[in-house]
């Protein structure tokens, strides 16, 4: 299948902190997963991809054009969608007149099929009966629900979504996967999240990030694989596990090399990523 | 470009932080009207300080000119950051030449400094404090630089008079000797803030920025 984003020698400094080390990998139509640590990398990577920000060294290219030259870039921005950690709004926009905003700088000429394409992502992100009101009377997942329509609005053929379910509610954070399922449907979506249940349930590939470089890219099921054998229970934290904590049943859930005789339990997609962070993430916050 | 300037203005438009720039000519127009409120008769050096004043103020308004709360949001889209930012300057640049030309018919005609003199020095303030946003835009992440932007003006503009060798005088008298030396380093000051806010603006292709998040 060809890559809609094919990458090479990604890097970047600021100052001395190596923000990004040599990061290749290609993207396929779908929603990959991109898993990490707080500094892993992964907001870089996310915004070297989207052109917010150029790269040191290495090159790339979405859907066939290279960013490297002022014609490039233009090309690539004509088909991206980007949701920023923080996306920020004119609070006095209602979210009509948002998105419709974000259209216009889109380059989505003709305002009557601009206002239809504006209506059709508020419509597909559940915005229907908010659209006329001021974003600033919005709650933080409708606001991040506009955010995403706005990321959506020009039917991008890669987009980019940096923590969207960060600061949502169970039900939110449900519907947002509903959301962001439906959007990998026909397009590439690279998905940055530190919820290893967002990936096991949307992606159909992940990728690992530690200290700025890839540590891991393949399956879902490839990383959870990497755990097998390597989970175990006790009835106290094992000294020997790279990470341990109590579970609700009262008893510990261990994961490292297991010693002889242990009661091995099944493997997860988070016991997997933590077994490939081994010491270059910070692990108890990640089992917290 | 494809979508219609007259889309574009609008939206940009709609973006602008309105209420700053409202509030800043306000207090500006307010401060030009006290003589003609007092019914007090200023000296020429009165006058011209008063006028300072004004496009200080006028300029600390500019400084919030670049504030985008979207930024993070809209950086990677089709229409590039110099349009959109000589965008917010063309939009703003009429209602500031008339909301000047109105703070010079303020003053009492009899003690107000030559006009071009006087708004020359306005010019720079405002390119000055443009400049500075455009800097803060290209140099930062922020999203809203102007309260910083605005400070240092705020700082320079109080440092300057006190800072500067008699040589490099900026802040002179109608009378005094040096005036017309004085304007010739404003106009170097308006050609170095002029080149420095086209610098800010172009967003870099093939180099990182200066700073940025982790």
């Amino acid at each position: 299948m060809t890559p809609t984003v094919s990458a090479s020698g990604l890097s970047l400094h600021y100052g001395r902190t190596r923000a990004l080390d040599d990061v290749s990998l290609r993207l396929t139509p779908g929603v990959t997963g991109l898993l990490g640590p707080n500094g892993a990398g992964k907001t870089t990577l996310l915004r070297v991809l989207a052109t917010a920000v150029p790269a040191d060294r290495g090159a790339f290219t979405v859907l066939g054009h290279d960013p490297a030259t002022s014609r490039g870039r233009q090309e690539v921005r004509r088909r991206l969608g980007y949701l920023p950690q923080t996306p920020g709004f004119h609070p006095d926009f209602t979210a009509f007149e948002f998105v419709d905003y974000v259209a216009i700088l889109k380059e989505l000429a003709g305002r009557g099929e601009r206002h239809r394409e504006v209506r059709r992502v508020l419509d597909e992100v559940g915005l229907r009966d908010v659209r006329g009101r001021r974003i600033r009377k919005l709650s933080g997942g409708m606001r991040q629900r506009v955010a995403l329509a706005a990321a959506l609005v020009g039917d991008p053929g890669f987009l980019v979504l940096d923590e969207p379910t960060v600061g949502l509610d169970p039900e939110q954070r449900m519907r947002f996967r509903e959301l962001i399922a439906g959007a990998g449907e026909g397009r590439t979506v690279l998905l940055s999240t530190h919820q290893t249940e967002d990936v096991a349930m949307l992606c159909h590939r992940v990728v690992v990030m530690a200290r700025g470089a890839v540590r891991f890219d393949g399956t879902p099921a490839e990383l959870t694989a990497r755990a097998g054998g390597r989970v175990w229970s006790s009835a106290g934290r094992d000294p020997g596990a790279k990470a341990g904590w109590r579970t609700g049943g009262g008893s510990f859930r261990n994961v490292g090399d297991p010693p002889a005789g242990a009661e091995l339990a099944e493997p997860t997609l988070e016991d997997g990523y933590l077994l490939v962070l081994d010491g270059d993430g910070d692990t108890a916050e990640v089992a917290a | 470009m494809r979508v219609a300037a007259v889309d574009l203005a609008g939206a940009v438009w709609r973006t602008l932080p309105r209420r700053v720039l409202a509030a800043a000519g306000a207090l500006g127009l307010l401060i030009a009207a006290v003589p003609a409120a007092t019914g007090a008769e200023p000296t020429p050096w009165q006058t011209l300080t008063l006028l300072r004043g004004v496009a200080l103020t006028g300029a600390l308004g500019l400084a919030f000119l670049l504030d985008d709360p979207a930024r993070h949001l809209t950086a990677p889209v089709p229409v590039r950051r110099p349009v959109r930012q000589a965008l917010r300057v063309a939009l703003v640049a009429p209602l500031a030449a008339l909301w000047w030309t109105a703070a010079l018919l303020l003053v009492p005609s009899a003690s107000r400094p030559p006009a071009g003199a006087i708004t020359l020095e306005a010019a720079v303030v405002a390119l000055l404090a443009l400049a500075g946003a455009a800097a803060a835009v290209r140099l930062t992440e922020g999203a809203r630089p102007g309260p910083a932007v605005a400070a240092a003006l705020l700082l320079a503009a109080v440092l300057a008079p006190l800072s500067l060798p008699e040589d490099w005088a900026l802040f002179v008298a109608p009378g005094d000797p040096r005036w017309a030396a004085a304007h010739d380093r404003w106009a170097v000051l308006l050609a170095g803030a002029v080149v420095a806010g086209a610098w800010c603006g172009p967003e870099p292709l093939g180099r990182r920025r200066w700073r940025g998040a982790g």
